[in-house]
């Protein structure tokens, strides 16, 4: 059984839920698309990596930088 | 200390503290909401409204917190050029604004039951709203000027102007007449909340905190994969 007054808040209910729904929907909207972008920028380092001759694969797999996003692309 | 400015160091970094915030964000945002929407007590005059200062103080801090430490970087990569801070202001930048956002409709919010209005143009308000103003101009700067000294000028002048904007916010209470109320928490001097309402504010501090830490992290990889990019054609 829900306790409405719990949701009623003695009337504030309907300022108090939509400020941490509209938090919560923000956040994780953000968060979701950040998450995306990242994604994506990978794949498509990856995929440009990949286009690149062997010699110069091998070049940019002794960056630092490249090495751990090579990796870290695997892992997920 | 040069070692620990250079991008490599600080990307791979990234990756270790992003599986490690990862672990803590949930169980903290489930503990904060619980604390804040639950467990805290209401306020003698405000009533159960209280609660929405668990999500709009937070927020506005971090709004402030962003925004401050941007500038920072701004002046000292404008004066010495280190790589790694455009990129770190870049990432710090959406955050800082989502959370301008978040205060200043959450503000609205508590403002309806307590003041009885949704928008006032009180001092302390419009220069939040102006913060965001300060904050798009700042984004769109670095978007859309293409050449990196220029746009490392003008973000810079923006980020100091927006600057004295800060000062203005904190001291907004103390100079002018407004419906804000003067800080509560001082962390110099005496803080007048309740230890039954500080807690949950910290929790959601905490969690918030932790968030932007999420997806600076995030924003951080994504800068650096991108310069990357352009080194591969």
């Amino acid at each position: 059984m829900i306790n409405f007054e719990i949701l009623f808040m003695n009337g504030y209910g309907v300022y108090v839920w939509p400020s941490f729904i509209f938090t919560f929907v923000i956040c994780l909207g953000f968060y979701l698309k950040t998450n995306k972008a990242l994604k994506k920028l990978e794949k498509d380092f990856i995929k440009e990596a990949e286009s690149l001759s062997k010699q110069e694969f091998e070049n940019l797999k002794k960056q630092k930088i490249a090495k751990e996003i090579l990796v870290s692309h695997s892992k997920n | 200390m040069i070692k620990y400015l250079n991008p490599s160091y600080i990307f791979n970094l990234t990756g270790k503290i992003l599986s490690l915030v990862k672990f803590f964000i949930i169980p903290i945002v489930i503990v904060g909401i619980i604390f804040s929407l639950f467990l805290s007590p209401e306020d003698y005059i405000q009533g159960d409204a209280v609660r929405i200062m668990y999500v709009h103080v937070p927020a506005a801090w971090i709004s402030l917190l962003c925004f401050g430490t941007l500038s920072l970087l701004c002046v000292i990569n404008f004066i010495f050029k280190i790589k790694s801070m455009s990129l770190i202001f870049k990432s710090l930048a959406p955050i800082g604004l989502t959370f301008n956002i978040i205060a200043i409709l959450t503000g609205s919010l508590w403002g309806q039951p307590t003041w009885g209005t949704w928008w006032a143009w009180d001092a302390r308000i419009t220069s939040m709203l102006i913060l965001m103003f300060f904050y798009i101009a700042f984004i769109l700067s670095y978007k859309f000027i293409k050449d990196p000294l220029n746009s490392s000028k003008i973000c810079t002048l923006i980020s100091l102007a927006g600057l004295i904007n800060l000062v203005i916010i904190k001291y907004s209470v103390i100079w002018w007449s407004t419906l804000h109320q003067p800080a509560s928490v001082n962390l110099t001097g005496e803080t007048t909340i309740h230890i039954s309402m500080l807690i949950p504010l910290c929790v959601m501090l905490l969690a918030f905190l932790l968030y932007s830490a999420l997806i600076f992290l995030m924003k951080y990889r994504i800068e650096t994969i991108r310069v990357k990019k352009k080194g591969l054609k």
